[in-house]
């Protein structure tokens, strides 16, 4: 009898089997690579940072190229094991032309996409990798790029690009296209090209160009050479404190493994979900043959092995193939998780795969044995009479149908049924809840950074067009040169019959305190320049007036611990300026800290680190067409709309956010069908008797499939309705912290959306009530004669 | 006009390759009014031949009209309509669906019929099941979950539920077949009733006690009716006695 019920379940449930079969694949997959990727990025991260020579402490300043304080400093330290100055020179967008490419977009203006510079190979600090892991080497007239340039100007290895520094101009083939642990990430704001030294020399020579000077230290006394480093107030536009800044640059290379991880673990929630449904319904169609095996003497023990067999034969096979699959998936996202890391050429770890692909059978199985349980709660009689004792008065919840004065008979069945087994049918709607609030969350993430109003929340104002000249360094050096470029552009524009105005954000880079100066930390310091005057949003008091004013960030307020009416100290080169707190706004530029003052505020320009982008407002038209008509007046500038700004700001996270996005409604789709179709073919299997009876008293195959679909469709729509319902009261907790690790802390989600509120919902419901109907179209199939199968 | 008429009737089932001739020319007649008993041995092809005139299984040769109506030649949706509101089906075991009430269950196949829309029509719908449990003596198990009555109850509801969109006809398969004698006593009565009150029955029983109520009796062996045996209708229990001896002598004639 043993085999007779294990061959029956295996043959009359291959569906259901099957798609146990598939979730348990499915979630040994994704658990053994998610769980894989994660320790190999975090393990990658850090071995890339040690092979790179990560310094402690990095500074970047602008030098004229004949004195160097810093570097003298650096000399006489002796708080310092070891400094390394790298000196590259800045380059704009008109100082690299491509002059050869093979992909013939027949694209000739360069588009740096953030502050790019020039340099040699570093050989101490800061060292950078072929896209295999190997160190850079360059011959004369070879050029090596990082992976983000190249991508943005569709370049790849053998095209050609001339690069003018000063009067000289040489052309380079590049040769390499390179990870840089520095600068590779994509939340980093500066970019490198590289040259060999016999190259570099050439451009040695060049007299009034910006060179920049990055400067590496490695510390004795991390306290004493910072006490000293700030008393030195040197202009510097960056400072990064080290491996630890760094690495933060790096969560969104690791936040696709993290995300994978929480598929997988929602997939193994379902999984269970599955498991549980699967054996209760199994347990209650093999009553008859328990409760005989029971009635002849049978022993639960025996009995509950018989089924936990079963799922152990189905969850070793499942995690077996899961983890097969696991190695090439695991790859094929790490490889995409990675482009800017360096991974350590070892062999793979399968150790881990193995282990999670075993702690899914472990896992499976307990549960496949805790929910075998009931078992020992039904006697013999119970079981052979399917359940029934036959003396329980219990009345089911339920409708009257005599009450449903218009209520179609099938839609009564369908309600009905869910009332009389609430359990059954709240696990459904779990999990298609889960797989709605998969969808709604990330859409959230995506909808509020492409929201009209999210620039604002950056501290920029809205503006028509974001441009970007390329010549953002020069402006520190030369501010005037902004000013010529605005009114070139308000001027170009009124030819061209455009009314605009121009405006920009100058950030600077100063230390500051609020009670002892030796505390004071460098932050970046936004003040608007330009002839347009415009709003900035606050989250508490007002925007600075005065030239003593200041607005700062909550982050920084916090870290400070100063509020509005409190004073904070800028020490500049002559002076020390007091500045009195006005009111608090949120920024996501430098991970949330910084201060913006006022227009007539007096900051030293030395200590300027340049500007985004010029804003330009133009009278009377919308965005999208003057960006559309400033392309063609300014070919080239790089022209772009709110969206497009805050993406190039933040690192092109909300195309990344996207694409998570779209896998992650596939998932859902396929496994919100997969169960669709596993639920509705077990009720039907146990339903075979009632879709008999109900044929033979008339009811025809159309309202038997209403019956069965629109039980399904009335648990996805609570499905969707709560699911929606609940990702809006949860998003805050879930996504809030994302963006507050940005800096946005107090960020107004934007959730009630079209998409969130109509077409993922109809998405869902759609391809799951479509698969629903498919599966519905089983009644037809069933004969009249199996009413005799009733029990 | 006939309620039934069977022509040349045959149903063959394939089983392992092998062909199997359950039913073979089969010719009958019902009139309106009539109560017809079918009896033969286990297996002679009785219950097939009720499931394959009453359309709930498809014939491989002949012709079954109901009403003149040939249903050979409904699509599964006429068929179904014809099944809801001209027919009325017992089964030997008690069939309602579980997660109803015994009330809820008579009044479905009305609530799905063409009469079954609208708020007047259905209070209508709702008056007659009330009369007809009253009249089966069910009404207090109106509410009950089906697990909760006896055996004689619940096929006293499945009667109803044959009987609540007023069929033409009704085909029972041993309606008392799970009874015990007292039960099936009172389900037989009812029927009788309904029979009297012009509904046309054909009923499929091993029963002779049963049997001897209806107006005529077929005999089926093998697949071919051997013969028939007359009543004429049913006047009241005082005749019991005498039809089952008369019947009890007929069969033993077919060799039952």
């Amino acid at each position: 009898m043993f085999l007779r019920i294990l061959r029956k379940d295996l043959k009359r449930k291959r569906t259901t089997n099957l798609i146990l079969l598939l979730f348990i694949i499915l979630a040994s997959m994704f658990l053994a690579s998610s769980v894989d990727n994660l320790i190999a990025v975090n393990g990658a991260i850090d071995h890339f940072m040690e092979i790179s020579k990560v310094p402690d402490y990095l500074a970047i300043a602008l030098t004229d190229g004949k004195t160097d304080e810093i570097a003298d400093f650096l000399h006489e330290q002796q708080w310092i094991s070891e400094y390394e100055v790298i000196t590259g020179f800045n380059l704009i967008n008109e100082d690299v032309t491509i002059t050869e490419c093979q992909t013939d977009s027949g694209k000739k203006a360069y588009e740096r996409t953030n502050t790019l510079f020039i340099e040699t190979i570093p050989t101490d600090f800061m060292k950078v990798y072929t896209q295999e892991g190997e160190s850079l080497t360059l011959k004369p007239g070879e050029i090596a790029f990082p992976k983000v340039e190249a991508d943005n100007n569709n370049l790849q290895v053998g095209d050609k690009v001339s690069i003018r520094v000063g009067e000289e101009e040489k052309e380079f083939r590049i040769a390499v296209i390179v990870k840089d642990a520095v600068f590779g990430s994509s939340m980093m704001g500066f970019k490198r090209l590289f040259i060999t030294e016999e190259d570099f020399a050439e451009y040695e020579g060049q007299e009034d160009v910006i060179r920049t000077g990055i400067y590496n230290v490695n510390y004795i006394d991390k306290e004493k050479f910072q006490s000293e480093w700030k008393e030195q107030d040197f202009k510097v536009i960056s400072a990064i404190n080290g491996p630890e800044t760094i690495r933060m640059c790096y969560i969104m290379d690791m936040l696709i493994a993290a995300i994978l991880i929480v598929v997988s673990v929602c997939l193994i929630l379902l999984a269970f979900l599955v498991l549980r449904f699967t054996i209760v319904f199994t347990l209650q169609e093999d009553y008859k043959e328990i409760g005989i095996m029971k009635a002849i003497g049978l022993r639960d023990a025996g009995i509950k092995g018989l089924y936990l067999v079963k799922y152990l034969a189905l969850s070793v096979a499942g995690a077996a193939i899961g983890l097969v699959c696991s190695v090439p998936f695991g790859k094929a996202i790490l490889n995409k998780a990675i482009v800017n890391i360096v991974v350590e050429q070892a062999e793979q770890n399968y150790a881990v795969n193995i282990v999670c692909a075993a702690a899914i059978v472990g896992i499976v199985l307990l549960f496949c044995y805790a929910s075998a349980d009931k078992l020992k709660k039904i006697s013999a009689l119970e079981a052979v009479r399917s359940g029934s004792d036959g003396e329980r008065y219990r009345a089911k919840s339920r409708l009257k149908l005599r009450k449903r004065a218009r209520m179609r008979p099938y839609f009564y069945l369908a309600l009905n049924d869910i009332l009389s087994s609430i359990r059954r049918f709240g696990v459904l709607l779990v999990t298609f809840c889960l797989g709605m609030i998969l969808i709604l969350l990330p859409l959230s993430a995506a909808n509020t950074l492409k929201s009209d109003g999210i620039i604002s929340e950056f501290s920029i104002s809205p503006s028509d067009v974001y441009l970007d000249t390329g010549r953002g360094e020069t402006y520190t050096v030369d501010m005037d040169s902004l000013f010529r470029d605005m009114e070139d552009i308000e001027r170009t524009l009124s030819k061209h019959g455009m009314k605009a105005v121009t405006g920009a954000d100058m950030g600077y880079m100063i230390p500051c305190y609020s009670d002892d100066p030796d505390d004071s930390v460098s932050y970046y310091i936004l003040q608007e320049v330009g002839n347009w005057d415009r709003q900035y949003s606050v989250l508490a008091g007002r925007e600075p007036e005065l030239a003593n004013e200041v607005m700062i960030t909550e982050l920084t307020a916090d870290e400070l611990e100063v509020g509005i009416g409190d004073t904070v100290y800028f020490k500049m080169a002559d002076r020390t300026q007091e500045m009195i707190i006005t009111g608090t706004y949120q920024s996501m530029i430098n991970m949330g800290q910084g201060y913006r003052v006022s227009r007539s505020a007096k900051m030293d320009p030395d200590y300027a680190g340049g500007i985004m982008c010029v804003q330009v407002e133009i009278e009377g038209m919308e965005s999208e067409e003057a960006c559309e008509r400033l392309k063609e007046i300014f070919p080239n500038y790089r022209i772009m709309d709110a969206k497009g700004a805050l993406d190039n700001m933040i690192g092109g996270i909300i195309e990344q956010i996207d694409t998570l996005m779209y896998f992650i409604v596939a998932i859902v789709l396929v496994i919100n069908s997969l169960i669709t179709v596993l639920l509705m073919k077990t009720m039907m299997t146990k339903e075979r008797g009632d879709i008999a009876l109900l044929k033979s008293i008339g009811f025809g195959n159309g309202p038997l499939k209403g019956w069965q679909t629109f039980r399904l469709l009335m648990i996805l729509a609570a499905s969707v309705v709560t699911g929606t319902l609940l990702s809006n009261v949860l998003a805050p907790y879930l996504i809030g912290p994302i963006f507050a690790m940005m800096g946005a802390t107090s960020i107004q989600l934007v959730t009630g959306t079209a998409e969130a509120y109509v077409f993922y919902p109809l998405l869902l419901f759609v391809v799951t009530g479509f698969t629903a109907m498919l599966c519905a179209g089983g009644v037809k199939n069933v004969d009249l004669k199996e009413v005799n199968d009733i029990e | 006009m006939n309620t039934l008429t069977v022509k040349d009737l045959c149903k063959t089932y394939i089983i392992n390759k092998r062909q199997n001739n359950v039913l073979k020319n089969i010719n009958i007649v019902i009139e309106q009014g009539e109560m017809v008993a079918v009896m033969g041995p286990s297996g002679s092809g009785k219950s097939t031949l009720l499931y394959t005139v009453s359309g709930m299984d498809h014939l491989t040769a002949g012709r079954v009209d109901f009403f003149g109506k040939d249903i050979n030649a409904l699509n599964p949706s006429q068929m179904s309509s014809l099944r809801l509101n001209e027919m009325g089906f017992i089964f030997q075991q008690m069939y309602m669906l579980k997660n109803l009430s015994i009330y809820d269950n008579i009044i479905l196949p009305a609530y799905q019929s063409k009469n079954g829309k609208g708020k007047e029509k259905r209070k209508q719908i709702n008056d007659r099941a009330k009369e007809l449990m009253h009249k089966l003596g069910i009404s207090e198990i109106a509410e009950h979950d089906i697990n909760e009555v006896s055996g004689g109850q619940l096929q006293r509801a499945c009667i109803c539920r044959s009987l609540i969109n007023h069929p033409k006809m009704i085909f029972a398969d041993e309606p008392t077949g799970a009874l015990n004698q007292q039960n099936s006593k009172e389900v037989m009565k009812e029927l009788n009733r309904i029979n009297a009150e012009g509904t046309t029955i054909m009923l499929v029983t091993h029963d002779m006690k049963v049997a001897a109520k209806s107006d005529r009796v077929l005999y089926i062996e093998d697949g071919s009716i051997k013969g028939e045996y007359v009543f004429g209708k049913y006047k009241g229990q005082e005749e019991n006695r005498e039809r089952e001896k008369k019947l009890s002598a007929w069969l033993m004639e077919m060799g039952f």
